[in-house]
């Protein structure tokens, strides 16, 4: 039964040339379609390969700004805060100097005023002493007239022994002025 | 439904002594619709309309695919891509390397083509393999024969092509009168024909072992059996073992008939990336 139609021997290793060329036919219309749209396929494809490249770029192009801008914002704020303590030294400096100056002038201040109290207690003194020294002197001689029962008329003596008194007067009195200045 | 050669009617637990008649290569040798009349020749058969739906299958997959490409891939673009990027990396680029790039568009048309005439083995109405004809196969083979004589002899000369695939390197002269004949056997005669057969061979083999397996359920399916309910109801149960050997090894078969299609094209780049590269 399986060999009734046998108009040949089955042999399943048989090449009919026929099915040979159909097969041919057939491969060679699917390589043509194959063939023909390869092109478009692969611009699709390479144009996609760009496009991720250039996204990548893109992307690492941006972030590498973005670096740059960090560093930018960073060396400002270290300069701002650079500033900041330099302006803070220099307030303290200033406010050290003025207070230095401030304390000089006090103290010239208080000199000069200190020098001319000494200036007029001295400009006093003399004067005091100047004046005292006539009323002394004129209370001398009257004392001695007094004592002694006569007037010194004569000027010229009377002045002689009054110079000589004071005189001896101021050398006890230096002293003691010493003392106290 | 693989069974041409049995008689209608015969089932297990028959009363009319009829046994099990198992399909045989009978299944490769459709009748022919149409016969030449010529020597050598099969006339127009089943091969043939399975071998159109297959073609045109292969060409209408890939020219809707990749018909408007685009950047952004449509999901049927992304599966042709899937295709030229299996092909790519998994074949050419291991085989052949970057030179290997240009063999892409011919390996991925081998793959898609071998893979549809495979399939064709499963499709419900159609169920043959173009591939178990081994007409069809070795087109391909011989195609890829011819190319992988032609790069080595464009690149390398007709003297050192031939000489590269029948001298291996760093084997002693007084062996060369006993190697060189079974190198250019090897690799002039039974290469092309083993390529074009493994193809052949593996599609034919699966394709018989599920007609077996379909037609022994056939066979087995007698619920009114003259036997008896017993045995109806029995024969019921083997021929539901026969549909789950089916099912299985439907499945595995589709597995094998991608395998099949890998290895036909992995072996047609070993051989031309062979033949670009010269003697080893």
């Amino acid at each position: 039964m399986i060999l009734a139609q046998g108009h040949e021997e089955p042999n399943i290793l048989r090449i009919h040339w026929d099915e040979f060329t159909f097969g041919t036919i057939a491969f060679v219309l699917f390589a043509v379609v194959v063939y023909r749209m390869w092109p478009r396929l692969m611009a699709a494809l390479d144009e996609r390969a760009n496009q991720i490249e250039g996204g990548i770029e893109r992307a690492q192009k941006a972030e590498a700004e973005a670096e740059e801008i960090r560093q930018q914002y960073r060396e400002k704020l270290e300069e701002a805060h650079r500033e900041y303590a330099r302006e803070l030294e220099k307030a303290k400096e200033q406010r050290a100097a003025i207070i230095a100056e401030a304390r000089e002038e006090a103290q010239a201040e208080a000199q000069r005023i200190l020098d001319a109290a000494h200036a007029q207690i001295e400009a006093d003194r003399q004067h005091a002493f100047a004046q005292l020294r006539g009323e002394i002197g004129a209370l001398s001689t009257d004392l001695a007239a007094r004592i002694v029962g006569e007037t010194l008329s004569d000027t010229a003596a009377q002045n002689r022994v009054i110079d000589r008194f004071l005189d001896e007067l101021e050398r006890s009195g230096t002293a003691s002025q010493a003392e106290v200045r | 439904m693989h069974s041409a050669a049995q008689e209608e009617g015969c089932h297990i637990f028959n009363d009319f002594g009829c046994g099990f008649q198992a399909p045989t290569t009978e299944l490769f040798f459709p009748a022919p619709w149409v016969e030449f009349g010529l020597p050598g020749t099969s006339g127009i058969t089943k091969y043939l309309l399975v071998l159109i739906v297959a073609t045109l299958v292969s060409m209408a997959f890939w020219y809707f695919t990749t018909r408007n490409p685009k950047v952004v891939p449509t999901r049927a673009q992304s599966v042709a891509e899937l295709f030229v990027a299996f092909v790519r990396d998994q074949i050419t680029r291991n085989t052949m390397g970057k030179a290997g790039d240009k063999y892409i568009p011919l390996m991925v048309t081998l793959f898609i083509f071998i893979f549809t005439m495979n399939v064709m083995g499963l499709i419900p109405g159609l169920q043959l393999p173009v591939t178990s004809n081994l007409a069809f196969p070795a087109v391909l083979a011989l195609f890829i024969y011819l190319l992988w004589n032609a790069v080595g002899i464009r690149r390398h000369g007709v003297g050192a092509h031939f000489k590269a695939r029948m001298v291996p390197a760093g084997v002693p002269g007084y062996l060369l009168p006993v190697v060189v004949p079974i190198e250019a056997i090897s690799n002039f005669v039974i290469r092309p024909f083993t390529h074009a057969v493994r193809l052949f061979a593996v599609m034919f083999a699966g394709h018989l072992l599920l007609a077996v397996f379909a037609a022994a359920g056939f066979y087995m399916f007698n619920p009114m059996s003259p036997m008896g309910p017993v045995l109806g109801g029995v024969s019921v149960l083997y021929s539901g073992i026969a549909l789950f050997g089916f099912l299985v090894f439907t499945v595995f078969e589709l597995f094998i008939m991608a395998v099949q299609a890998y290895v036909f094209v992995l072996l047609a780049s070993v051989y031309i990336g062979e033949a670009m590269e010269g003697a080893h």
